[in-house]
């Protein structure tokens, strides 16, 4: 049973939002990581509007949630939902990827309010919300560390180090999302590097997981309401399996679609494609 | 006006002298050589950690795929891996980007490859800004000091696609137990070398001769130190270019020959100052020298996130600015004379 079927009109809608913010990017460069952030925006949506606590006014507020990006080339992604939850504003998006730009191609915390940790290279941000958690608790904060990572980041040792470290911290304060889009840079992810069962893996690393639809909203929901709820003391996941291009159908059947190049007109396409979806 | 403060002059000459050396994209090239490699040397083996395509290895994994190993994206896996094929007999070539083999798999080349004696070819693509928009993690500039600081290593810098060749050859031929680290590039850049040239490991390639300045380069940036000298030419200023293409070991004879002759020296290369080939030729120059040594290199802080060009430009890694910097030195070392 999903209690929160058909309830999530609104986060649909915030969820095509930005699909609608990412394509708008990748239309400047003409080029990116879009099937990414097409795949994740579900996902994002429900972080950002439905599960964390944040002001958008003020990002670096001390009572918030921290979200960390650790595949850093989803940056695109994440530029959509921080603009759709106001903290980078709209007009902004159309610099992404521009020298004088605070959206540049890596997600950087240097450059960019809600960004936590500066990514591109990849397997380190689980442990950093090792870090982030454990420093958290100290302070007797009851915030919690997100964690966005990929499939890709499966076969990096240092992933299942800090995952070892968060079950041994008894870290209840992590929820953590792998992206299993089934693609990385050099084809299906099970093909590169064989990481099922993965649900079973996690377990045994003494983690509480849940396996979902990434772009089944309600599912989405569901699981992050579940991971917060959840009463054991330990480290949260949510195994989201997602189809890349999601929404765009043209997109989603392509193959090879880690890093795509999108002729001119298709963009309008996209767009078009998503405006189907929203009404639908 | 003297061709160096005559900006227009100045930028159609260097204009024409670029159009006049087509460029090659390393990736593509790349390829090839490892293509060519795995045909001769039935012992050869390619490692990489999810680069395969970014690395143009595919038509090789196509062609020899029980020869390519992939192990995902797992760098320090990657380079032990390398050694364990080493030191089953193999032939192995890492091939990744430079960030991922010199910094983030350090200790893996350090002990598994540099102490254990155990030769392993790595091959590191996007090195120095050629990955500009990858920003700090892509973007490397500390590779040769790591790699240069430990013991039993050979240190080689291509400076254009048929040089990265013909050090892939050296390297394959080369008897010592040792890992050799092959700096690369990744896009297009000028070509100056032809595919008969000469190419020994630690013997640097002298592409100009003169007795005033010594212009002491490596990789792409020895394209920029060549069109230095014939900017400097112009100037009536006779520059000597050296194509320092080995880092470690360094050419001590190439850098003290000229040290005999010149009045001053400048060194660039896209790496941070501290620790490079810059670095190194002052090590050989440590017994003392009395003309000025300049190192043309990165600032101790992070350059910005942009696409390679413009990053260059930026930060005065290009032939104009080392032949103003060599006028620089030698004016001021000249009018103290004069004095
Ligand atoms: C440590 C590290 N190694 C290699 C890379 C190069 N790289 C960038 S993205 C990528 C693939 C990442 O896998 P995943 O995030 O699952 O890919 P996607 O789903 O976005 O296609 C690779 C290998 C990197 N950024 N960092
Ligand atoms: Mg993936």
């Amino acid at each position: 049973m999903t209690p929160s079927k058909g309830h999530n009109k609104e986060l649909a809608e915030r969820a095509y939002r930005v699909r609608r913010n990412a394509v708008r990017m990748g239309e400047v460069q003409g080029q990116g990581y879009i099937a990414q952030a097409l795949d994740i925006a579900d996902v994002l949506a429900t972080a950002y509007f439905h599960a964390m606590r944040y002001r958008p006014e003020d990002p670096n507020w001390e009572g918030r949630d921290r979200f960390l990006l650790s595949n850093g080339h989803y940056a695109i992604a994440l530029y959509a939902a921080l603009i759709e939850a106001g903290i980078i504003p709209e007009e902004e998006l159309e610099t992404y990827g521009s020298d004088e730009s605070r959206l540049p191609m890596s997600g950087m915390a240097s450059y960019t309010p809600g960004m936590e940790m500066s990514g591109g290279s990849l397997g380190v941000g689980m442990s950093i919300a090792v870090g982030m958690a454990m420093g958290l608790k100290r302070k007797k904060s009851d915030s919690r560390v997100y964690i966005l990572f990929s499939d890709g980041e499966l076969d990096e040792g240092s992933v299942w180090e800090a995952m070892m470290s968060a079950a041994h911290h008894k870290l209840d304060n992590i929820i953590a999302v792998v992206d299993v889009n089934n693609q990385q840079a050099d084809g299906p992810s099970t093909q590169v590097m064989a990481f099922e069962p993965l649900g079973q893996k996690l377990e045994a690393f003494g983690w509480f997981v849940q396996r979902i639809d990434g772009n089944d909203l309600d599912a989405v929901v569901d699981a992050f309401d579940a991971a917060k709820d959840h009463k054991a003391p330990k480290p949260r996941i949510i195994v989201a399996d997602t189809l890349m291009g999601k929404g765009v159908p043209f997109l989603e059947a392509r193959e090879k679609n880690h890093f795509i190049r999108v002729d001119a007109h298709e963009w309008q396409l996209a767009l078009a494609a998503l405006d189907e979806g929203r009404l639908a | 006006m003297s061709l160096l403060d005559d900006p227009k002059r100045l930028g159609e000459h260097v204009a024409d002298f670029r159009a006049r050396h087509p460029k090659k994209p390393m990736r593509q090239e790349f390829g090839a050589i490892m293509l060519a490699l795995a045909e001769r040397r039935p012992d050869v083996f390619a490692v990489t950690a999810d680069l395969m395509y970014a690395t143009g290895l595919v038509e090789f994994g196509a062609r020899f795929p029980d020869r390519l190993v992939n192990v995902g994206i797992a760098e320090q896996n990657m380079i032990g891996v390398a050694a364990g094929l080493g030191g089953a007999g193999k032939l192995p070539v890492v091939c990744g980007y430079a960030a991922f083999i010199a910094l983030r798999a350090v200790e893996q080349v350090k002990v598994d490859c540099a102490y254990n004696e155990t030769k392993v070819i790595l091959a590191g693509l996007s090195s120095g800004l050629t990955y500009g928009v990858g920003g700090p993690t892509h973007q490397t500039y500390e590779d040769l000091a790591t790699l240069r600081a430990m013991p039993n290593t050979i240190v080689i810098v291509p400076n254009d696609t048929v040089q990265a060749a013909l050090a892939m050859d050296a390297a394959v031929e080369h008897p010592g137990n040792t890992p050799i680290y092959l700096r690369l590039g990744r896009g297009p850049e000028h070509v100056l070398t032809k595919p008969g040239d000469p190419f020994r490991i630690g013997r640097a390639n002298r592409l100009c001769d003169g007795d005033d300045v010594c212009l002491v380069a490596n990789g792409a940036l020895t394209f920029e130190a060549y069109l230095a000298a014939d900017i400097l030419r112009g100037e009536g200023i006779a520059a000597e270019v050296l194509d320092m293409h080995t880092v470690k070991p360094i050419d001590r004879e190439a850098i003290l020959d000229a040290a005999g002759r010149v009045d001053a020296m400048v060194v660039a290369e896209e790496h941070s100052r501290s620790g490079g080939l810059g670095a190194a030729v002052l090590e050989v120059l440590e017994d003392g020298h009395d003309f000025p040594v300049a190192r043309i290199g990165l600032e101790d802080e992070y350059p910005p996130i942009g696409p390679m060009p413009d990053l260059r430009h930026a930060l005065g890694l290009s032939g104009e600015a080392i032949a103003r910097r060599a006028r620089l030195l030698l004016d001021r070392k000249r009018s103290r004379r004069g004095r």
